[in-house]
């Protein structure tokens, strides 16, 4: 069940008017939401306790230039504290944020997660270069009009989670024409909210619901044939080294993850470096080397400390210099990552990190499942 | 962005000032009831050269009206050399500040011994009624920042 | 100045000379830039069996990594090094021996009058093979290629500034000129003629002309972003990602403060700020960062480039960097990298100076 939230003349500017009341009504102390920067080709996070300055704001920006969690995370990530804010965000950063809050690093307490049907973002790097095409592509996009697929961010195109996630309210509006939007309370914080507001979560939701199970339908296929490409590409050593062959190490990728929240990097610290002397060493045992050395190591090894978090939000595809299909392949480990602890990225389900914690008899098929990923490999013993 | 020319209003002046001289320059203008503006706002350092720039560009762009480094005359640093350094670093930053056009007037460096509790006076004085005319530093407003 | 004529064009005959250092046991290892023939990637090749000098493409016009940075750990392994580095390159690994990270004792290098490099998107992009070959001749008339990266464009320390050996490529053929004993040393009993001769200096004058004309108008283009205003239309955009940093050859800080738990901030910080503008940007001090950045190292900007190529949102970054360190570096009448034994501006001082500005 759900509460109405009339639609006038545009979506976003019905979002803006609710966030703009429960700010005048003190329902919380403080909004999180996206403003367009003053020259006009990108959109920073902005948190305000002003009211007249949410007229200024934008709920939903076509672009995600600095995933949202990672906004929460330089927020809250000293300690919990006494301002009450509540964030609306696209659902892929609703899900880091939870992520986030498990791995210690955002802190949910005071915070309202709150998240829209997502329609997919702009790439940056075409945004930036064409602002008001890409504004009016996002319009489409919202609108539900057909866009070609090459458009949008390649994430989204293959995003099954557009839509609810274990946000604290959801603002639904697939499938209602533009005419309204569904509030729907996905906790006791958000039904706080409802009642502050004196809106009653009295509405059937089904003609939203189909809209958003035909929605996933089609985005699940077209999932399943991006992990079908992208299985194929990273086949093997040689194609992993194909993949990432064009990777120049700025580690702009592990910049822009959500998840990788590391100040210092394991792979960019003394640790992580190979003195010169036994680098030259195996320059000399292999006839040479690429420098910056370490690209595989780095990809790799990236994958073991955060796939089964990877919430396949697409940030490190888009702030790679080189093209690199990052996120895509990003998604594809993370989906057999999580799959193999039956763990879904994202969900506030009580269910730990798979790293933390274990049971004493699992992962019995271990040796099947390696085996399973070596293509005509046979099970070892 | 914003108009906030009055003569009216107390500006901020965050103060870096070095244990040895300026702040015991301010203390003593203090004891000596020598009059200085509520707009310096002391921060006590063991030198100026423990200040790193970017000090004085967080405080500029957290909207202080002006940002004042205050040290030991050159060659009197307790540290031998730290205000040495100071002095290249400021100029640095003071040109990062023209070069992108920003109001460097903002920021000021001035050596002030132990016992120039006037001097800390008269320069506090002075460049309050200068920051005074130029307005409130307009990034007290901008959201950007 | 002693000079060698080279026969075939410039990258052959270095390509020949670095296989030859390699097999006459002079060095241990080459660097150079290397192009895989089936995909047409490019990289930095760390190289060590002369059999792989045929990847090799010393004057590739293409910077996937500043040179200087790559080099400058293994520069310090102790072993005999020759390393083909641009001009900016060099001056950047100049840069960083200065700050400890890395020795010019076992190292030969190599560079080359730069006609400068292409931007990344267009390597990647795959357009390198129809560029290269006009590129090739254009420089070598010494006019402009076009679409290089802004800031090469407006380069004018295209001229190698303490290499061991470099090459100036001139409608009077290619020459390779001896600069230092170790290049006559390492050279010794490479094939070729032995000239008295300059590089030309008509054609780097040529060259000159035409960067300084660009970096005029580079310069000039960044001037209409003045003022806090234009700080916020310049950096307005940055996503924080400090990718900027992490490529550039100056910004060594294995740990950069930026990223450091200084600027953590607690809550009551964010009320206050709150209450005092009404609204806050967060992540907070994204051009606190570019600030800073440019007091930390503006004054040793070598004007690579490499950091507006990966700057995911297009911001200028190198253009104004080299701006301002241009500034910040001539009030100490300071150019980074022109000698190793110049010392850093901040690490000095002199007792006059600057005049009246305390
Ligand atoms: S790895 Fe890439 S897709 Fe996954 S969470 Fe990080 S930035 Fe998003
Ligand atoms: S962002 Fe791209 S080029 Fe940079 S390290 Fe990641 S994959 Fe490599
Ligand atoms: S690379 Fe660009 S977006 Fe990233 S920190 Fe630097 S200027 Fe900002
Ligand atoms: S700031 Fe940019 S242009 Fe200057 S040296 Fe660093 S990477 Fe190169
Ligand atoms: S102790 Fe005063 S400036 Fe160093």
């Amino acid at each position: 069940m759900a509460a109405v939230l009339p639609v006038g003349s545009d979506l976003s500017g019905a979002m803006n008017r609710f966030l703009k009341t429960i700010l005048e009504k003190d329902i919380v102390d403080a909004v999180l939401m996206p403003m367009k920067v003053p020259s006009g080709d990108s959109f920073a996070w902005i948190i305000m306790s002003d009211s007249s300055i949410v007229d200024d704001a934008e709920a939903m920006a076509p672009v995600m230039p600095v995933q949202g969690a990672r906004a929460l995370r330089s927020l809250t990530r000293k300690g919990e504290g006494s301002i009450r804010v509540l964030a609306l965000m696209r659902p892929c950063e609703i899900r880091a944020a939870i992520e986030l809050s498990k791995l210690g690093q955002v802190k949910t307490e005071n915070l309202i997660l709150a998240a829209y049907d997502c329609p997919g973002a702009v790439p940056m790097d075409s945004f930036v270069s064409d602002p008001s095409s890409g504004e009016d592509l996002f319009r489409k996009m919202l609108a539900g009009e057909d866009v070609s697929a090459g458009e949008v961010k390649p994430s989204c195109t293959s995003c099954v989670e557009f839509s609810m996630t274990d946000a604290d309210l959801h603002f639904g509006h697939f499938g209602l024409g533009g005419t309204e939007v569904l509030l729907i309370p996905g906790s006791p914080k958000g039904m706080e909210i409802l009642e502050a507001l004196e809106l009653p979560a009295d509405r059937e939701t089904s003609i939203w619901d189909e809209a958003v199970r035909k929605r996933r339908e089609k985005q699940v296929a077209s999932r399943d044939a991006a992990f079908e490409e992208t299985g194929e590409n990273i086949r093997g050593v040689q194609g992993m080294l194909n993949v990432f062959a064009d990777c120049i190490s700025c580690r702009n990728c592990r910049a822009a993850c959500p998840i990788c929240y590391c100040r210092l990097c394991h792979f960019e610290s003394e640790t992580a470096k190979q003195d010169p002397n036994s680098r030259l060493d195996s320059a000399v045992t292999r006839g040479g080397i690429s420098l910056p050395a370490d690209r595989m190591l780095f990809h790799t090894g990236r994958m073991t400390h955060m796939s089964l978090s990877c919430v396949s939000c697409g940030q490190c595809s888009d702030a790679c210099p080189a093209d690199i299909p990052v996120a895509q392949v990003f998604s594809f480990v993370a989906d057999r990552t999580q799959k193999a602890f039956e763990y879904s990225a994202g969900r506030n389900d009580g269910d730990p990190l798979p790293l933390r914690s274990f049971m004493k008899s699992e992962l019995s098929g271990i040796h099947e499942m390696v085996s399973d990923a070596e293509p005509g490999g046979h099970a070892h013993e | 962005m914003i108009s906030d020319k009055h003569d009216d209003f107390t500006p901020r002046i965050t103060s870096f000032l070095c244990k040895w001289c300026s702040y015991t320059g301010a203390d003593l203008a203090g004891t000596n009831r020598l009059q200085y503006p509520t707009s310096i706002i002391p921060i006590q350092v063991m030198c100026s050269s423990r200040v790193d720039p970017v000090f004085l560009i967080k405080a500029f762009l957290s909207g202080s009206d002006g940002v004042l480094m205050g040290g030991c005359h050159p060659g009197d640093c307790h540290y031998e050399t730290g205000n040495y350094h100071t002095r290249r670093r400021f100029a640095i930053l003071k040109e990062i500040f023209d070069s992108l056009g920003l109001e460097s007037d903002r920021l000021k460096l001035s050596w002030i011994s132990a016992s120039e509790g006037p001097k800390f006076a008269q320069v506090s004085n002075e460049y309050t009624e200068q920051i005074r005319k130029m307005g409130k530093n307009p990034t007290r407003k901008s959201v950007f920042l | 100045m002693n000079s060698i004529v080279m026969k075939q064009d410039a990258s052959t005959a270095i390509r020949e000379l670095l296989a030859y250092l390699l097999s006459s046991s002079r060095v241990d290892a080459v660097l150079t830039m290397r192009q895989v023939p089936e995909t047409g990637s490019c990289d930095l090749g760390l190289i060590t069996d002369p059999s792989g000098m045929v990847e090799a493409e010393p004057f590739l016009p293409v910077m996937t990594a500043n040179a200087g940075q790559a080099l400058s750990s293994i520069s310090m392994s102790g072993k005999r090094i020759a390393a083909v580095l641009k001009p900016c390159e060099l001056r950047g690994f100049t840069e960083r021996v200065k700050r400890e990270q890395g020795s010019f004792d076992n190292l030969l290098t190599i560079s080359s009058i730069c006609g400068g490099v292409f931007p990344l998107e267009k390597v990647i992009s795959g357009d390198l093979e129809k560029l290269v070959p006009r590129y090739i001749e254009k420089t070598a008339r010494a006019e402009a290629p076009r679409g290089l990266r802004e800031t090469c464009k407006a380069c004018e320390e295209f001229v190698p500034m303490n290499a061991d050996i470099s090459v100036s490529v001139t409608e009077h053929g290619s020459l390779m000129h001896l600069h230092s004993d170790r290049a006559e040393e390492y050279t010794e009993g490479f094939e070729g003629e032995r000239i008295e001769a300059r590089a030309d200096q008509s054609h780097i004058d040529r060259m000159m002309k035409s960067r300084s004309a660009a970096k005029g108008k580079l310069f000039q283009s960044l001037e209409k972003s003045s003022g806090l205003d234009g700080l916020v239309d310049l950096f307005g955009k940055c996503v924080g990602c400090h990718g900027c940093s992490r490529v550039c050859p100056i910004c060594y800080c294995q740990h950069c403060d930026f990223e450091s738990i200084n600027f953590d901030y607690n809550q009551p910080y964010f009320q206050e700020s709150l209450e005092a503008r009404g609204a806050l940007r967060l992540p907070p001090d994204t051009i606190l960062f570019q600030l800073g950045r440019l007091t930390h190292m503006s004054f040793s900007c070598v004007g690579c480039g490499m950091c507006s190529d990966v700057c995911p949102v297009s911001i200028p970054v190198a253009g104004i960097f080299k701006k301002t360190g241009e500034r910040t570096a001539g009030l100490f009448d300071y150019v980074p990298g022109r000698d190793s034994e110049e010392p850093i501006p901040v690490m000095v001082f002199k007792e006059e100076e600057l005049g009246d500005i305390g």
